[in-house]
């Protein structure tokens, strides 16, 4: 084995610090050296071409570089060796600037401990073994899961680009939360109006023929990994033809059988054959088979009979289990709202006309319940209302964090009241106001600015007690440590915390993508990487990855289609980096302990054979598994434990 | 050498916190002892406890382990598999009569240059304390 060593003076950064005569008389002689050379600049123009050239004239077995910290230029002097026709895992680099020369005082000790740093080095990579990328064909194809805005972005922009895009909604319709609220914050947009270009484009726009739009369906099951998924849906019936329902809704007005209708959160009721909203798209019914008589085997044929197109409703439609392939999945849910029944002391659920800000939002929606009129129970419209902040949230018996969008709606709330209810009285009962952004603070002030609307801070949520008192809310809470007082009203909104959806666990176990402590996907990084999940290839769009407003979720949307486009390109190999976990099946005992220690699900076990095995495509070379297992049978490529136990014993010649 | 003890102390570094630590700790020109060899590893959860004891057997006087602080780690949680290793480690040391001093574990993110030459100064000044670390074989019997 000939070894070339290459020592950089960088200026003098390393010069004035380790004297290169020293270091070459220390180096030659050792085992396998052949060369040593001392450069001025090695990642330079001028000394990257020396390199390059000296490389191919001298052809070493391996390379050892003394230089700066690998973290700057490792990847430099790595293409420069396979550019030289030499393999570049046969390369070490010695950070003799940042950990020698800059920080050392003596010279003398400077030297000497760049010499010995570089004999560990050689020592570790004689033992380096040539390693290549592997590249895996990828299904460019992308699976969207939930048709909300983070989802619909998604879709739109990779379905844009020229990709196939499946999108899988649980509900008949899509569009999420926002299609359900009359306006928005901060600036009052119309809800539906806002999202419709959207909507409109996924359903038939321009690109609409590369979008794949399954309503009524769930993710059942994912095998595979990043670049090629399958992933198995199951598709509940819908009981009409989709490609024939002309949309005229002849068949609604004959239903004999009717439910609650949940989109409103059972305000009122909907038919067994029904558009969950007016406007609702797409503008195709569905048929509830709990509640359709024909469907429970009694005899009703009014639908059919009212129907003017023949064989747009089918009875025998059945559920389906289909599968879709992909390279990326993109998981855009949404979220939930906490429990307003697990505080008590506030009334929902036992009091009528206590709403939660949602309920509220539908009684606000021209589409809704009420049609847009702000009505109490008893059919009049209230004098005062009063909204609660902080439902459950920034509280460690609840939810500790804060949400960051209820105090945007309850300002909403409060303009809308002040618009369609002239006079009336507004109480803000909160614990802490946020109001982040360059147009959000324009509703709160607003509030803040109106007569007829009262701030009241309370310190904690038990301080408020609802009550009902000759027809009213009578809400009491403490002013200070001692005294009480109450205020009485005709309704009361609640603004629970934002939480993950109950059913967001059971998705993400069968996408084995973990969550968070708080229960939402869990991203790879907060900051750096909050589109991505822990698992390569499963993306996190809108509020299924935190509390978030729709111009995040939006921006989620275009962020997770920025890293399915960039990483799976039509026609690009996917690279696979060889530095990954390798299991021995010959010494495997199949403890499984390298299963439980992995953070990426990259190693599987293999019940037949008895082994795991490690699939590279989700590895991420951290070496936890390779540490861990008992047998030594699992091999860290280029750390394996050869070649770290060499470096030691080179340090410590 | 002023002819004073020097040991030789072994650290074991992750790559993405506390190697970039003691990078920046280069940038920033804080000089250090020289005492400490930097062994890179992808994340502190590949150190391997028989790393530990091969240092101290080929004659380190002490070793340290650095990883990235508890919920940053690159690999989400490889640093706390290497304090489940570290706390292992330190009882199979007493075990074997070995100074828990010498075998040092600590989290320095990559900002932190200050603490990670804190840590290197700390160190250097225990081990040198104690002395040289007297291999295994002459432990025996006692
Ligand atoms: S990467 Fe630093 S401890 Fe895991």
């Amino acid at each position: 084995m000939r070894i070339g060593v290459y020592l950089c003076n960088c200026g003098g950064n390393i010069k004035d610090k380790i004297d290169a005569e020293k270091v070459r008389a220390g180096v030659l002689g050792l085992p396998g050296v052949g060369y040593f050379k001392a450069v001025d600049f090695l990642c330079s123009e001028g000394g990257k071409d020396f390199l390059a050239g000296d490389l191919k004239t001298e052809r070493p077995d391996r390379v050892v570089i003394a230089a700066c910290t690998p973290r700057e230029h490792e990847n430099t002097f790595m293409k420069i060796l396979a550019s030289s026709g030499i393999n570049p895992y046969l390369m070490q680099m010695v950070n003799v600037r940042e950990q020698i020369a800059w920080v050392t005082e003596d010279k003398a000790m400077a030297t000497e401990k760049a010499a010995r740093l570089i004999s560990a080095a050689l020592r570790r990579v004689s033992l380096h073994e040539p390693l290549s990328k592997r590249e895996i064909d990828v299904c460019p194809d992308v699976l969207v899961i939930g048709a909300g805005p983070a989802g619909l972005k998604a879709a739109l922009s990779m379905a844009e680009s020229g990709r196939r895009v499946s999108i899988v909604e649980k509900s008949p319709v899509i569009g999420g939360m926002p299609v359900r609220y009359e306006e928005l914050f901060p600036s009052m947009e119309c809800g539906p109006c806002m999202l419709e270009p959207v909507l409109s484009e996924v359903l038939h726009g321009e690109h609409s023929e590369n979008i794949e739009l399954l309503t009524l369906s769930e993710a059942v099951g994912v095998i595979g990994s990043y670049g090629n998924f399958t992933v198995k849906i199951k598709k509940r019936p819908r009981y009409i033809d989709a490609e024939k329902c002309i949309g005229c809704a002849e068949c609604i007005g004959v239903c004999p059988a009717s439910a609650e209708n949940e989109f409103n959160y059972g305000m009122n009721e909907r038919k067994a054959i029904y558009v969950p909203f007016a406007g609702a798209l797409p503008n195709i019914p569905s048929i509830d088979e709990t509640v359709c008589l024909r469907l429970k085997g009694k005899e009703c044929s009014l639908c059919l009979d009212a129907c003017p197109v023949e064989g747009a409703i089918r009875f025998d439609e059945k559920e389906q289990t289909i599968e879709r392939n992909a390279g990326a999945v993109i998981v855009a849910t949404g979220s939930g709202l906490y429990d307003c029944k697990k505080i008590p002391n506030l009334g929902y659920g036992r009091l009528s006309d206590v709403y939660t800000g949602a309920e509220f939002e539908r009684m606000l929606s021209s589409n809704g319940p009420t049609e847009g009129n702000i009505k109490t129970s008893k059919g009049k419209s209230p004098k005062s209302v009063a909204i609660m902040h902080c439902v459950g949230s920034l509280d460690k018996n609840h939810i500790e964090y804060c949400s960051g969008i209820c105090c945007q709606y309850a300002f909403k709330f409060n303009h809308l009241l002040g618009k369609k209810l002239p006079g009336v009285r507004i109480f803000h009962f909160y614990k802490e106001l946020a109001v982040p952004g360059k147009e959000e603070f324009e509703l709160y002030a607003h509030a803040k600015g109106d007569p007829n609307t009262t701030f009241i801070r309370y310190a904690d949520i038990t301080d408020l007690k609802v009550g009902s008192k000759g027809g009213k809310k009578a809400i009491l809470f403490k002013k200070s440590a001692k005294k009480s007082d109450s205020v009485s009203v005709d309704m009361v909104v609640l603004c629970p915390a934002v939480v993950p959806l109950p059913d967001s666990a059971k998705l993400g176990g069968i996408l084995g993508s973990p969550a968070d402590r708080f229960g939402f996907f869990e991203e790879l990084h907060g900051r750096l990487d909050a589109s991505q999940s822990k698992i390569k290839g499963i993306y996190l769009a809108g509020a299924c990855q935190s509390p978030m407003d729709i111009q995040s979720a939006m921006t989620q949307g275009m962020a997770v289609s920025g890293y399915v486009l960039s990483g799976l390109v039509h026609g690009r190999k996917l690279e696979i980096s060889p530095v990954c976990a390798v299991v021995d099946p010959e010494k495997c005992s199949g403890c499984r302990v390298c299963v439980s220690v992995c953070p990426y699900k990259a190693i599987s076990y293999d019940p037949e054979k008895e082994t795991a095995a490690v699939n590279d495509v989700l590895c991420q070379g951290c070496g936890t598994c390779v540490a861990a297992c008992p047998s030594g049978a699992i091999k860290g490529n280029h750390f394996t434990t050869e070649e770290i136990m060499a470096e030691i014993e080179g340090i410590l010649r | 050498m002023s002819g004073e003890f020097e040991p030789k102390i072994v650290g074991f570094l992750c790559n993405w916190c506390s190697y970039a630590g003691a990078d920046k700790a280069g940038t920033a020109q804080s000089p250090y002892p020289p005492n400490v060899s930097i062994v890179k590893v992808m994340c502190s959860g590949r150190v391997d406890p028989q790393f530990v004891m091969a240092a101290f057997d080929k004659g380190a006087d002490g070793v340290i382990m650095l990883a990235c602080h508890p919920g940053d780690c690159h690999y989400t949680e490889g640093n706390l598999r290497a304090l489940g290793r570290h706390r292992m480690l330190l009882r199979l040391l007493e075990q074997l009569g070995i100074e828990k001093e010498r075998c040092v574990m600590d989290y320095v993110s990559a900002g932190e240059s200050e603490k990670f030459v804190k840590v290197i100064n700390d160190t250097v000044r225990a081990v040198r304390e104690l002395g040289p670390f007297r291999p295994f074989s002459s432990h025996s019997g006692k």
